[in-house]
């Protein structure tokens, strides 16, 4: 019993002593490095202002009430009647991607992008006219390397830069 | 304090390292502790009732919230219940699509309940061990659904989305650099003596208690009650596969982590069973499939994302009730639907594994040493949140 | 100028204020924490502390923590015993520190020479545990107490063992002064002498300064930080430092005792302080390293396991240690 635990107790200190000396790591060097994302990746969303039908399909589906129905000012004006267009609140806002889903023109799509700081809460809510204009540019002191993560037998995972 | 006043009360949490988001009122004599009651409730978010004002596709999102790292089990759960009620079947690929992310999601929802563990022992590595391992299954989780954690990934009828490109060798990969993994594991921390010592022994939960108290999951099965709902009451892919059901004897602490080990490598059986035998096919039901406009069906042929039906907007669900259960990773999961016809449930119950294995905080450290509260919290995987819904 | 230096060169001043004294030892606590930490991230397949000072890996990451600590507000709580409450850490760290004086750099450089100098050693480090012990009182916090009463607990189950096992190397030399034990290991080393005594003072060392697995007083998952939960700003970097400087001054014990000291230095260099001390240091530092990796290898032990190992494997074989020097200085017919 004795003798079993010190050979227990020299092999846990010996695996201790090889990852010590191994140069195996896991970390992703965020900010330095940043993930690029697989297809699919369901973050920030864009709208396309011209093939939307306003159909509301997305403001329905939303589980979050982030997707809302926005009169939009100018289009009621000409019309003289109440057009409504979709807008997105990222307070709210939990990336489920439903709302993109059920979008029956495509008029709604997934971006790579979450990782976005605002200053105020004004900011994260975007009306039709600001959802237009597509998502804000992440702002970086000094321009990251882009990496992929890679997925590896021997070292479960990897960070690769992408050209 | 009186002379004769021996009990001392120590209130570990809500903001305690170790506590999780809850309270433990421990009454210690000496190192012993006479009782321990977890106070719990602390994050109660009405998931219940919340499901009674939001539309049934809004729900899925919603039970996802309360359990971290353990999601697909209740997303798969809820939506069974709703289609027992819509009376419809997914294909069989989105069965096996199911069968593989919950399976990903046991593992690694079994690496965050060891690494938490690990930690509230004293061994950083194991904690950071786990955690670095969890990575790998994320990142192919996040590639078959899009997200990290909050998958939404089944919906009623089947599944968002179909296998990308070349995800059979990443998943294969992966699957290999775990077993690699697994004797280091073993030597640094699982044999490591002082882990056996914290561990045997401590927190014992007979057969006969684990049945009494309806203790459910991995606990149960340590305690060598061989019950998992996979096999008494088969679902998605799991009756075309062969998998055993882990059980261990000792009912300790110990076991309980092996119980999460082996289940690890069972997991890893079946999700290359699930690749080997995927069958070719839509991954949404037909009658879903029918009502997408014949534009967007073309494209979600090509891409292999499914487009809602505008249906799905505002699903009505029959009246009736429905009962479906699942195996997640940290236990049992039941979900009770009450449906009036209309776009909500008229009442959704909502049962998780933590909330039934609470019972044994109280159970398990009747006599039990301090140190041991965290020993025997850890081995149990009990998430707060996910008990008090 | 020419002055001063020959004042600080000094061995009475030099011992206690610089090496092994005061200022070493607080190079070694800025160097030590950050490469425990180091060491424990590469076990665990990340970087550690990287970004103060990149190019160096982040070495003076303690430099920025001892700015924010020395900066950050000491909050002393209401209901504490406010003398007690103070005064501990610097007293903690003081008397962590005191046994320095004691230990001899060199054959010729020591701040005083006593035929007793193991036992003052030993006698002056077992003073630091009292005042965690006061410390979880003044508190008047639930886990400080646990974590004071823990502290104590561990003390009488590590020192009898320990101080067997120094004194065992006593008996194999027949010398109480720690130049002549370090300069009878000229030959052949204590711990080849003697390896159960160095075992057990080995592990014990670890023990006495809450090292893994034994970090049993300040165990984070159970009682927050035992009896030092209340503290903070420079009071709490004082205590964190002093178990440091314990495992230090013990780290330096026990080169001196079973690694040959100063030993091997060729004979003209022996009335030069320099070499013999790097050669003491670098003995020690790896000795503090080791305890440093444990972190990275094991979970703590519970309190009665600690103290079954101290008391019914530790003094068997600390006992059985004076016994082989015993048999040893028998058949070598005294030192």
């Amino acid at each position: 019993m004795a003798v079993e635990r010190t050979i227990r107790h020299i092999k846990a200190l010996a695996t201790g002593a090889k990852y010590m000396l191994g140069g195996h790591r896991l970390t992703l060097m965020y900010p330095d490095d940043i993930q690029e994302f697989p297809d699919g990746y369901r973050g920030m969303i864009e709208y396309d202002w011209d093939t939307c039908i306003k159909c509301g399909l997305c403001a329905m589906v939303c589980p979050a009430d982030a997707m809302k129905m926005y009169v939009s000012k100018e289009e009621s004006e000409e019309g003289k009647r109440p057009v409504r267009r979709p807008g997105i609140n990222y307070t709210r806002c939990i990336f489920c991607g439903f709302c993109v889903d059920i979008c029956p023109t495509n008029s709604l799509k997934f971006t790579k992008v979450h990782d976005v700081a605002f200053y105020t809460f004004e900011e994260q809510i975007y009306p039709p006219e600001r959802f237009r204009e597509g998502i804000p540019k992440p702002q970086y002191d000094k321009e990251p390397r882009r990496v992929r993560a890679v997925l590896d037998e021997k070292r479960g995972i990897r960070y690769e830069p992408v050209e | 304090m009186s002379l004769e006043e021996r009990e001392l009360e120590v209130l570990i949490g809500p903001q305690h390292p170790a506590s999780g988001h809850m309270r433990l009122v421990a009454k210690i004599d000496g190192d012993i502790v006479v009782e321990l009651r977890p106070n719990i409730g602390y994050v109660h978010r009405s998931v219940e009732k919340l499901a009674e004002v939001k539309k049934y596709l809004q729900i899925i999102p919603l039970v996802e919230r309360p359990s971290l790292a353990d999601t697909t089990a209740n997303n798969l759960a809820y939506v069974m219940a709703v289609e027992k009620l819509l009376g419809i079947e997914p294909p069989p690929r989105a069965q096996y699509l199911r069968t593989l992310l919950a399976e990903i999601n046991r593992i690694h929802s079994h690496f965050y309940g060891m690494g938490i563990h690990g930690v509230m022992i004293g061994s950083s590595t194991a904690y950071m061990w786990c955690f670095g391992d969890r990575e790998p299954l994320i990142e192919l989780a996040q590639e078959l659904t899009g997200a990290r954690l909050t998958y939404s990934y089944i919906v009623p009828g089947g599944v968002r989305r179909d296998l990308p490109q070349g995800f059979e060798d990443k998943v294969e990969k992966v699957m290999r650099y775990l077993e690699n993994r697994m004797p280091d594991y073993f030597d640094l921390y699982f044999n490591n003596p002082v882990t056996r010592a914290r561990l045997e022994g401590v927190g014992v939960l007979t057969k006969e208690d684990a049945i009494k108290l309806g203790v459910t999951g991995p606990n149960l099965r340590a305690s060598g009650v061989p019950y998992d709902v996979r096999k008494a009451e088969p679902y998605a892919a799991y009756p075309e596969l062969d998998f055993d059901v882990i059980t261990e004897e000792a009912g300790d602490a110990f076991a309980r982590v092996m119980v999460r080990v082996r289940e690890i490598q069972e997991s890893i059986k079946i999700i290359r069973q699930v690749l080997k035998k995927i069958p070719d096919g839509p991954i949404l039901n037909e009658k879903y499939m029918k009502m997408i406009p014949p534009n967007l069906r073309k494209q979600v042929e090509e891409t292999g994302h499914i487009k809602f039906p505008g249906v799905f907007a505002n699903l009505r669900v029959p009246a009736g009730e429905a009962v479906a259960r699942v195996e997640g990773g940290r236990g049992e999961v039941v979900f009770h639907i009450v449906s009036d016809g209309k776009m909500s449930p008229y009442r959704m119950r909502m049962v998780t594994p933590s909330f039934r294995n609470v019972i044994l905080f109280e159970h398990l450290t009747k006599g039990a040493r301090v140190a041991d509260i965290p020993a025997i919290y850890g081995s149990l995987d009990y998430f707060p949140p996910e008990a008090d819904r | 100028m020419q002055d001063l230096l020959s004042i600080i060169m000094e061995p009475y001043v030099f011992v206690p204020l610089i090496f092994p004294g005061i200022t070493v030892a607080f190079l070694l606590l800025l160097v030590i924490i950050w490469l425990e930490r180091k060491i424990a991230a590469k076990v665990q397949l990340r970087y550690g502390p990287l970004y103060v000072l990149k190019p160096l890996g982040g070495a003076i990451q303690m430099v920025a923590d001892l700015l924010r600590y020395l900066f950050q507000e000491p909050i002393i709580p209401k209901t504490v015993d406010k003398l007690a409450f103070i005064m501990t850490p610097a007293l903690l760290f003081g008397t962590a520190y005191l046994p320095t004086i004691a230990i001899p750099v060199s054959p010729t450089f020591y701040a005083f020479r006593s035929d007793l100098s193991l036992l003052i050693v030993l006698a002056l480090s077992t003073l630091a545990p009292i005042f965690t012990v006061v410390m979880g009182w003044a508190s008047n916090n639930k886990f400080s107490l646990i974590g004071g009463i823990r502290e104590g607990y561990i003390v009488v189950s590590y020192e009898i063992p320990m101080f067997l096992s120094a004194l065992s190397m006593a008996v194999l030399y027949g010398s109480l002064d720690l130049v002549e034990i370090a300069e009878a290991q000229k030959g052949i080393w204590g711990i080849f002498l003697n390896p159960v005594a160095a075992i057990t003072m080995l592990v014990l060392m670890y023990m006495s300064t809450s090292k893994f697995p034994f970090e049993i007083p300040e165990a984070e998952s159970e009682i927050v930080a035992g009896a030092y939960t209340e503290y903070s700003g420079i009071l709490y970097g004082l205590v964190m430092g002093a178990s440091y400087v314990k495992l230090y001054v013990l780290s330096l014990v026990f080169t001196i005792l079973f690694l040959g000291g100063w030993n091997p230095i060729p004979g003209f260099m022996a009335n030069d302080p320099l070499l013999p001390g790097v050669l003491l240091f670098i003995k020690a530092f790896i000795i503090i390293v080791i305890g440093a990796f444990l972190r990275a290898v094991y979970p703590r032990f519970r309190i009665d396991q600690a103290m079954d190992l101290g008391w019914k494997t530790m003094l068997p074989l600390s006992i059985i240690s004076i016994f082989i020097s015993l048999v040893e200085v028998m058949i070598m017919g005294g030192a």
